[in-house]
């Protein structure tokens, strides 16, 4: 993939979320709305572009957990917010390359996590849990073993302690388990059909009408 | 090929010393103990007797058509042990000394010598640093620790440890629970042939039914995972060492959540490996793979005391079962056969107020027919009075073990059994061997959830 040689030959073994997220939207998996940009005027159309709400990122490798650094600007809904949120991001992200990124603001209440890791023994092995700020803290995922087909990713959302959270709780409509096991199939795909890709993790997974979407990712390459 | 490592014709074992301190002795002393018919030669430096053998000075005297060597002498020593094995024709062998990369981790050239020379001579080795090998069937028992291998049990399940400790300890708790076994091989480093060397020939013996592993690590997952796709045989895996070993410096979530463990444990569930927590669990597993496949998720639970159905009705909910109503009708016709009618039937069914065998297999026969039952968990109580009924005690436990393996095959669907009584009788059920029994009732439920995840993975590949 062009992508991923690109980074290579310059010598880089993350992607940007921006690239990330390409890998994965030509893998089929639904990824938000987002423009890369690098001026105001450029910010401008990108804001029309999508349309608010927007959120802005500052997009560099370097920054694996942008929230740690703060260099995430949610739910943005004018004009005058864009423009601050933009040159607050730029002025924290001075020496590094990385542009910024309007994305659209996906809106929903529950977030999952899937991820691809290369084992040395089993090879590539698919992740599924719960994502966001609950990662770390639940610990709540379970792994297969890339290939994987329907059955398995199905299997994947019963294991997981917190599998209620795909019900039809508390309002919300339950989740699309047919979208979601297709999106955990590509993710082996990727991990089968593309041997430099050491690891990806799309945290977090935000589920809007009942449907994922992968709202931030990152790919890390491998280095020989 | 591997046929030799368990049935060798002859044996020399090297490092004997008639000596009371010495422990390659005690590898001929338990060959003999379990009635191995083949030859063994005892090999050593100085002369003397060991268990009425004489013992060869000169190991180039020993005879040509010898099929395993036992080598328990010090680890820069095996190579050039393993080299007179090469001279003398001998292709296997077992390599139970340690001292090699368990012991130092740094360059090993002992083992580097070890690898080259079984190389030159395309020997194939068990170990080091192991037990090798106790084969019920040809009386082959290796271990260099005394042992009481008399009481070792003769079945079809086959175990492959990574642990010379272990290894005994099955073989022990699996006979004391009258679960007999084939095989039991010690692998030590796997500096040789793994886990999946044995596996494969495992898959093809015939004597062997079950393959069960006690691992610290695997070094062929993709391997592995093949082999349980293909075969017919159920693998049950003990897996230890699962402290996370995630990267502390791990940049993505999924590396920093990724351990071996939980990779581990989705590679099983994705191909049917059954994994064990202790070793008394790989009993369970042994027993829960040996009833009838279970199909579906909802249980009939009966018990004859009321607390015990209760029990098991949460041990149900625990293990992802669910116990439905029964037909009315059948319920009235059941409790028709009440004595006092002061228990109301429903699932989880307590039975206490029914006192009749046929009262009990009405029930056990009716309730297995309903379509929507896949299985059943039955608790007894048995006390030697009721043996009357049978004529002897003896006569007693193949009776009512008969008739639960009758209707369980006629219905083609397991019956989870458990007793509540002294341990003494619970334990002359087992030892009748007849059909599974179950140490408690939670423990024939947990046995359930394994022979279902078992066959949800089968059926798929099937």
């Amino acid at each position: 993939m062009n992508i991923l040689n690109k980074a290579l030959s310059e010598n880089r073994f993350v992607l940007t979320e921006y690239e990330a997220k390409k890998v994965l939207a030509e893998y089929g998996i639904p990824v938000s709305k987002e423009i890369l940009v690098d001026s105001e005027t450029a910010l401008m159309d990108a804001v029309r572009n999508i349309g608010f709400p927007v959120v802005i990122k500052g997009c560099d490798p370097k920054f694996v957990h942008k929230s740690e650094k703060d260099l995430i600007r949610t739910d943005i809904r004018y004009e005058k917010e864009a423009i601050a949120a933009f040159h607050d991001i730029q002025a924290r992200m001075t020496g590094v390359s990385g542009g910024v990124l309007v994305q659209e603001m996906i809106m929903g209440k529950r977030e999952l996590v899937a991820g691809l890791i290369r084992d040395s023994q089993f090879g590539p092995s698919v992740m599924f849990g719960i994502g966001g700020i609950f990662t770390e803290i639940f610990n709540d995922v379970v792994f297969r073993i890339a290939p994987i087909d329907k059955s398995d990713a199905l299997g994947m959302m019963e294991e997981i302690r917190g599998k209620r959270i795909l019900e039809a709780v508390r309002g919300l409509e339950p989740v699309d388990r047919e979208q979601l096991s297709n999106l955990l199939v590509r993710i082996g795909q990727i991990g089968m059909e593309n041997e430099m890709i050491q690891e990806i993790d799309i945290n977090p997974i935000i589920i809007s009408k009942g449907r994922g979407i992968a709202v931030d990712a990152m790919i890390v390459l491998k280095s020989l | 090929m591997m046929r030799k490592f368990f049935y060798p014709s002859s044996i020399a074992v090297f490092g004997v010393k008639d000596n009371p301190k010495n422990l390659a002795k005690n590898i001929i002393a338990n060959c003999d103990k379990m009635k191995f018919k083949g030859n063994i030669f005892p090999v050593g430096r100085s002369t003397g007797k060991v268990s009425g053998r004489t013992i060869i000075t000169d190991p180039h005297a020993l005879a040509k058509d010898i099929d395993l060597a036992v080598i328990l002498v010090p680890a820069d020593m095996v190579a050039e042990t393993l080299e007179i094995c090469g001279q003398k024709g001998i292709r296997y062998a077992i390599v139970s000394s340690g001292g090699f990369r368990e012991f130092s981790k740094n360059e090993n050239t002992a083992e580097k010598n070890v690898v080259a020379i079984a190389k030159q001579y395309g020997i194939r080795f068990i170990g080091p640093n192991c037990i090798g090998v106790i084969c019920t069937n040809s009386g082959l028992c290796t271990p260099f620790s005394p042992l009481q291998p008399k009481n070792f049990k003769k079945g079809n399940v086959s175990l492959v440890c990574q642990s010379g400790g272990v290894s005994i300890q099955i073989a022990y708790h699996f006979s004391e629970e009258h679960l007999g076994f084939s095989k039991i091989i010690s692998i030590g480093n796997k500096l040789d042939l793994d886990e999946t060397d044995y596996l494969s020939y495992l898959l093809e013996d015939q004597e062997t039914s079950q393959i069960h592993f006690y691992l610290e690590s695997i070094d062929h997952g993709r391997k592995l995972m093949q082999l349980a796709r293909e075969t017919e045989k159920p693998i049950i895996v003990y897996k230890s060492n699962i402290g996370s070993t995630s990267s502390e410096v791990a940049r993505s979530h999924t590396a920093a959540l990724s351990s071996d463990d939980r990779i581990i444990n989705g590679a099983f569930r994705q191909t049917g490996i059954i994994r064990a927590e202790s070793i008394h669990d790989m009993t369970v597993c042994a027993k829960a793979l040996q009833l009838k496949p279970l199909t579906g998720d909802q249980l009939v639970v009966i018990s004859l005391s009321g607390g015990f159905s209760v029990i098991l009705g949460d041990a149900c909910e625990n293990y992802g079962f669910s116990c439905p109503q029964l037909p009315p009708e059948l319920i009235s016709d059941i409790e028709s056969f009440r004595r006092g009618g002061v228990i109301q039937m429903s699932n989880p069914m307590d039975f206490g107020d029914v006192h009749n065998y046929e009262g009990l297999i009405f029930t056990l026969e009716k309730c297995l027919a309903l379509d929507f039952i896949d299985g059943m968990v039955l608790s007894l109580m048995y006390d030697p009075d009721m043996a009357r009924l049978f004529g002897t005690e003896d006569e007693a436990y193949n009776t009512i073990l008969e008739f639960l393996s009758k209707i369980s095959q006629r219905f083609n669907k397991p019956i989870a059994l458990s007793f509540f009584a002294e341990r003494r009788y619970i334990d002359a059920f087992k030892k009748s061997n007849v059909f599974p029994v179950f140490n408690d009732p939670v423990e024939s439920v947990r046995a359930l959830r394994k022979n279902r995840d078992y066959w949800k993975v089968k059926k798929k590949y099937s």
